[in-house]
């Protein structure tokens, strides 16, 4: 490996971080779907570079799932997100507190 | 099935039939049985009764018949049987009851033939006369007490019968709790002879009893003397027997004269072969009886309510009984018993015309001679009931009276002549209240603020009301046959067919004999002198007006010699604050505010919870990051720990 592990594991662990930060403070549906696509793509590459490190194919097939997870999710999530601006013409995600206790 | 299996079985069930269809047609069909059905069913079940009870007593063998229907409870070291004792005493009790039921349910028909409620009415006397039975009957104690406890439930009913004047609630409430007191008594006597002798029947009592030790024996009787003076309102528990006569009047009769209050004194005479084994207990109820007797003839003298004073003299005679028992003579305590129950019933009745006539009148100085010049028969009957309770020589209460005093005097135990002494003077006041009572009710003046000229109007009196009174004026006139003493075919019936010793220990027909009865009848004739001064025509004394001499004395034996106000102040009033101090400190303050508080306080939890869930989709993910980020930190910090 030419960039060593613990370099990798850090740029992951700023991916997922990066993600995170945008879950929570963007208020735009799309945007929180968006931020969820880079923590995911952050904890595939950790999988990557572990795959690497440990010479084992396991990391690898789990990215390719991950990978696949995160095509149905967008697709499932975007499905959502088209269908509720059509019902509500909202596209804020604190418009839709319905389910307030 | 023996003919008499079959009697008594449908002795017990033809009141409690009538009982139970007089209610169970409620729930069923929602209309209440006809008026006419009603009181032909209760008149009908209490008839049989009585035909039953005659039945039975004439099949009757030499031997006690002991029947049991049929186990109750059984366990492995206990059992209880619905079982039946059927003795000569039991036979005239039964007779007794039965036949003063049957005349005061036939009674009852004109007498609540106004009243809406006549099914709650007649369903409660047959109850009555069905658990009165049982008490009768009973061998098993356990099943003695459900009778027990049966009559003074029909008695707190029926003082309660007209419930929406709360004094007669009260009245009801008051008599009940106080013969509950004496049924506490009761159970703990059933306890100690269970738990020492192994067995709830009475015959095994009576004769296991001598293997007893004497002082569990003085105990138990003791605790059955206590049950047996509340039931029989005997001093100083009689305070709820002249408050029971809010109830109508044949309750009155039935139930607060004849019948229930002498269950107590029918108690004792079933236990009497264990009371005898100790004289402690027996001259107890010697001295209970006398002082009851002397203290209820005293009162009954001050009395205006005619109710009342009949009440006062119910609780007097019924301490006559006592006396007898004490003194150890069965024949002449149920003699009295019967007579008492005959002549009381006929005054109540009689009273009950009286005060239906005079549209609810009960002050006897309010009553007068018009009531006599118009109501002769009337006037007979109930004179005839006075005479046989105080005691005039010819009539039933003469003789009954005279053998509880012969016995008493012959008795050989000590204190046995004070307490003859005391009787003596309870006979002379009785004999004084009774003609007192007679003498105001029919040959007083009429009321002052009367006008003098005009006869009172009298509401008109369903015929056969007075004509009901003249069975049991027959029974008063002619009862002191039951056991007369002197020496005749016949005489000492009573007596030989309880099987106890006929004649006194002073001989048949001697010469102390004859002096005491000739002793009671001076007695008597002494109280109607008395009363003829006090209360005559004549009114020498000037006691005729309505406002009457009213002294610091009168009114305390008017009021039952304050044991009413004792009561109050003494178990009442700390009861009370006993009560008000649970309830408004213990029950409001502690429990139900600690509750309220805990409640509050999950509401205010819930509330401040509730307003996480703000159903906002940001709120949310935050939620989830920092849940998700404090279960990496503790991860974290495990694993930081777990490096070497």
């Amino acid at each position: 490996m030419i960039v060593p592990f613990g370099h990798v594991l850090i740029l992951a662990t700023l991916l997922f971080l990066l993600g995170a930060c945008c879950v929570v403070a963007r208020r735009e549906l799309l945007m929180i779907l968006i931020g969820v696509e880079i923590m995911l793509n952050g904890a595939a590459l950790a999988f990557v570079a572990a795959a690497l490190r440990w010479q084992l194919a396991d990391g690898q097939i789990f990215a390719l799932f991950i990978i696949a997870v995160a095509a149905a999710e967008v697709a499932v999530g975007l499905a959502l997100i088209v269908a509720a601006r059509q019902r509500t013409g909202a596209m804020h995600g604190d418009d839709f507190n319905r389910l307030r206790g | 099935m023996t003919m008499m299996h079959f009697h008594l079985t449908f002795l017990l069930l033809f009141p409690l039939a009538g009982a139970v269809s007089m209610i169970c047609c409620l729930p069923m069909g929602g209309r209440p049985l006809p008026r006419r059905v009603g009181e032909t069913i209760a008149c009908g079940a209490s008839a049989g009764a009585f035909v039953m009870a005659g039945l039975a007593m004439w099949t009757m063998g030499d031997e006690p018949f002991r029947k049991v229907f049929w186990q109750w409870m059984a366990g492995p070291e206990f059992s209880s049987e619905i079982a039946i004792l059927y003795d000569p005493l039991a036979a005239v009790m039964a007779l007794m009851v039965t036949f003063v039921a049957a005349l005061i349910h036939i009674y009852s028909v004109p007498f609540m033939r106004q009243e809406s409620d006549y099914l709650r009415y007649f369903f409660l006397l047959n109850l009555f006369v069905f658990c009165m039975l049982t008490i009768v009957l009973a061998d098993d104690l356990l099943f003695l007490f459900l009778g027990w406890e049966g009559v003074g439930l029909c008695s707190y009913g029926l003082i309660g019968y007209w419930y929406r004047d709360p004094a007669n609630c009260l009245a009801g409430r008051k008599a009940f709790l106080l013969t509950r007191i004496g049924d506490a008594a009761l159970l703990i006597a059933i306890a100690i002879f269970f738990s020492h002798l192994g067995t709830l029947s009475l015959t095994a009592i009576n004769q296991q009893a001598v293997d007893l030790a004497p002082g569990l024996i003085t105990l138990a009787g003791l605790l059955l003397l206590f049950a047996a003076m509340a039931k029989s309102a005997q001093m100083p528990l009689q305070v709820w027997l002249p408050d029971a006569m809010a109830g109508p009047t044949p309750v009155s009769a039935l139930i607060h004269a004849a019948t229930m209050v002498t269950a107590g004194v029918y108690l004792l005479m079933r236990f009497l072969p264990l009371l005898s084994l100790s004289p402690g207990v027996m001259l107890a109820a010697a001295l209970v009886g006398a002082v009851t007797a002397l203290l209820g003839a005293a009162a009954a003298l001050t009395q205006r309510d005619i109710k009342r004073l009949l009440a006062w003299s119910t609780i007097s005679q019924v301490g006559f009984m006592f006396l007898g028992l004490g003194a150890g003579s069965l024949a002449g305590s149920m003699f009295h018993l019967l007579v008492h129950g005959f002549c009381k019933s006929l005054l109540f009745l009689g009273a009950g015309c009286i005060i239906r006539l005079l549209r609810d009148e009960h002050d006897i100085f309010r009553m007068g001679r018009s009531l006599r010049l118009r109501h002769p028969p009337l006037f007979a009957a109930f004179a005839i009931g006075v005479v046989a309770l105080a005691g005039l020589p010819p009539w039933a209460g003469f003789f009954s009276k005279g053998e509880i005093l012969a016995a008493v005097f012959y008795h050989p135990g000590p204190g046995y002549r004070l307490l003859w002494f005391m009787a003596l003077l309870a006979a002379l006041l009785t004999a004084f209240y009774a003609f007192r009572l007679l003498l105001l009710v029919f040959f007083g003046a009429p009321p002052p603020d009367a006008d003098e000229k005009r006869d009172p109007v009298f509401e008109p009196l369903p015929a056969l009301m007075p004509a009901l009174l003249w069975p049991l004026a027959l029974l008063a006139l002619a009862g002191g046959l039951l056991n007369c003493p002197l020496a005749m075919p016949g005489g000492h019936w009573l007596s030989g067919y309880l099987g106890t010793a006929p004649a006194p220990p002073g001989g048949e027909g001697s010469i102390s004999d004859w002096g005491l009865l000739g002793l009671d009848g001076l007695i008597a004739l002494v109280g109607l002198g008395l009363a003829w001064f006090c209360h005559g025509p004549a009114d020498r004394l000037g006691w005729r007006l309505a406002a009457a001499p009213e002294s610091t004395a009168h009114a305390v034996l008017r009021n039952g010699y304050g044991l009413d106000s004792f009561y109050r102040l003494l178990v009442a009033r700390p009861y009370q604050a006993m009560a008000g101090f649970l309830w408004k400190r213990v029950d409001e303050k502690l429990v139900d505010d600690s509750l309220t508080g805990a409640g509050r306080s999950l509401l205010t939890t819930g509330r401040l919870l509730g307003l996480w869930t703000t159903g906002r989709l940001t709120t949310a993910l935050q939620s989830l990051l920092w849940g998700a980020a404090a279960i990496f930190g503790l991860l974290l910090l495990g694993i930081w720990r777990a490096l070497p």
